[in-house]
């Protein structure tokens, strides 16, 4: 389950490159005068949010899956490098991959059965 | 592995907190790839801790319908923890986290460049004094300030947007 520690650090490299585009457009989401609006309180006004789901809801949750693996397995890194042993070691990879898969469904779920305005 | 070799091993075994901190350590004169490393780590901490929370703060319409708040629920919730979230002292965390994402992000490109990509490290050569590593030559530097200077003007956009 562990996988090798050159397989771990080449997705991160991947989902890395990925960030940089989904990460991006979320980024530009926030910008006001995108929207017509004049603050950055007001982009995220709940009509605002909900037309930023209708239309790139599925990046937005690309960008979810990508950035919670990638932060998740950052931290995973960091915390084989205190090399505790095998059962540790264990233990660090299931709470990566409970952690992974709760957040992951929580994600889509808020894609998937987002109330109308 | 032997018993005896077993035995030094044990012997010069780090202890948990010295084993923990060793890679976070900064010896930052005059080495800012150094502190470039720790920031990148503990900026990369601070966004971690803000997505796990964001994912549940956007989730809010939708979690709401199940748990209102404040009698509150789907966007009615969603506007209300908006507004909570104007405070002026949530914001100054806001900031930290575009000022997180920023270096990060600078830095993880730069990282990408380097060691994924290989650019501006030149081809293999067999190691000779002074045995200089070529992600420390000068261009490296150049980038690594380049990042520096950049995650300081986009942090300040940041304040601006944030703030204004």
């Amino acid at each position: 389950m562990a996988g090798k520690a050159s397989n771990i650090q080449l997705w991160q490299y991947i989902t890395a490159i990925m960030l940089i585009f989904l990460l991006g457009y979320h980024l530009v989401q926030r910008l006001p005068w995108l929207y017509n609006v004049s603050t950055y309180d007001q982009t995220l006004t709940s009509a605002i949010v909900y037309h930023q789901y209708r239309v790139g809801g599925w990046a937005l949750l690309l960008l979810a899956y990508v950035a919670l693996f990638h932060g998740l397995n950052g931290v995973r890194n960091m915390l084989f490098e205190l090399h505790q042993g095998r059962i540790y070691n264990t233990v660090i990879n299931v709470l990566f991959w409970i952690v992974f898969i709760v957040f992951s469904i929580i994600a889509t779920v808020t894609v998937a059965k987002l109330p109308p305005i | 592995m032997g018993s005896v070799d077993k035995e030094v091993e044990l012997k010069n075994r780090k202890g948990f907190w010295r084993e923990s901190l060793n890679p976070w350590l900064v010896r930052a004169k005059n080495n800012p790839e150094r502190v470039a490393y720790v920031l990148h780590r503990v900026t990369g901490f601070i966004i971690i801790a803000f997505l796990l929370a964001h994912i549940l703060e956007t989730d809010s319409p939708v979690w709401t319908q199940y748990a209102p708040i404040n009698g509150l629920t789907a966007w009615s919730a969603w506007s209300y923890i908006m507004h909570v979230e104007s405070a002026w002292y949530l914001k100054i965390g806001e900031f930290i986290v575009a000022g997180s994402v920023f270096f990060h992000a600078l830095n993880g490109f730069r990282l990408l460049l380097t060691e994924f990509f290989g650019v501006g490290i030149g081809k293999p050569v067999e190691p000779k004094p002074p045995y200089e590593a070529p992600t420390l030559s000068a261009p490296q530097r150049t980038w690594l300030y380049i990042v520096f200077v950049l995650s300081i003007v986009l942090w300040a956009f940041s304040a601006y947007l944030i703030f204004g």
